[in-house]
């Protein structure tokens, strides 16, 4: 008991950067909380905590505000060079088939439908055509009776390969379905 | 075992093991269910958005957090209406919960 409450006087010194330090050291009166991490079913990690009686979780994000998941939950990804033209965001019969298939036997609860570009034309343009290529897809689950979650347009924004290779940029121009369990 | 012993059990649990938990908070001490915390069970909470949180009611203690996609938005998967919850998530503790 009286070792518990000796640990909640722990005084920590910490040192924000070498200017700081010089001038001197800033007293933080604080207690260690050091967490566990709890993968949740999609994969992703959470810190988590214990205290007794009490418990805390958070989402475990990069500084970035990037989710840490130790398995990406991307159950299909549209290779947008088989499926559209170039410029284009219409579907031809048998990629709309191929797709209503997939979401026909996939059957998740609901899906997030997001579509990217390579780092080709402007920002702007590919944030529209990225966008417009997801609803197209998304139109095609929802025909199915798919329920979707979300439809989002990232233009260039979040490549998965270097912009610098052809192979890069082929692998870029992606519409990812994220499947909902 | 009946509310009234539970209720009685509560103190014994926290002179025996909770009031004194360490800077290591990763591990459920409890008397009823030690554990590491990566093995808790979770559900499914719809907040009044629509949107899904991970719920977990681990006998002594509750945890909730956000359900976010690889983006970091979060995922709103119309699993259940909004406010309610959905689940095993009451299911990782042999310890039995009145509430």
């Amino acid at each position: 008991m009286v070792g518990g409450l000796a640990a909640a006087a722990l005084a920590l010194l910490v040192f924000t950067d070498a200017g700081l330090a010089q001038q001197g050291q800033r007293i933080v009166k604080g207690e260690v909380y050091q967490p566990g991490i709890w993968v949740d079913p999609d994969g992703c990690e959470h810190w988590v905590m214990d205290d007794g009686a009490e418990g805390y979780m958070t989402p475990h994000v990069t500084r970035q505000g990037i989710p840490v998941c130790r398995t990406a939950n991307l159950c299909g990804t549209v290779n947008t060079d088989q499926y559209f033209a170039t410029d284009s965001a219409r579907l031809g019969h048998s990629a709309r088939q191929n797709l209503a298939n997939f979401f026909a036997s996939t059957g998740a609860v609901s899906y997030t439908i997001v579509g990217h570009t390579d780092s080709r034309a402007s920002d702007e343009y590919n944030m529209d055509l990225s966008l417009r290529r997801a609803n197209a897809v998304a139109s095609v689950a929802r025909s199915t009776g798919a329920r979707i979650a979300d439809v989002r347009g990232m233009g260039e924004r979040a490549p998965k390969a270097s912009n610098n290779t052809a192979a890069g940029m082929a692998a870029n121009r992606r519409v990812e379905i994220l499947c909902w369990r | 075992m009946t509310k009234l012993k539970l209720i009685a059990a509560i103190p014994v649990a926290c002179l025996l093991s909770a009031c004194a938990v360490g800077p290591d908070k990763s591990r459920d001490t409890g008397l009823f269910d030690r554990k590491s915390l990566s093995q808790l069970q979770a559900g499914i909470w719809v907040d009044p958005n629509g949107c899904d949180h991970w719920i977990i009611d681990d006998g002594l203690e509750g945890y909730l957090s956000q359900r976010l996609d690889k983006y970091g938005k979060p995922v709103c998967s119309g699993s259940a209406p909004p406010t309610v919850a959905t689940g095993d998530f009451k299911g990782g503790s042999p310890l039995f919960d009145p509430v």
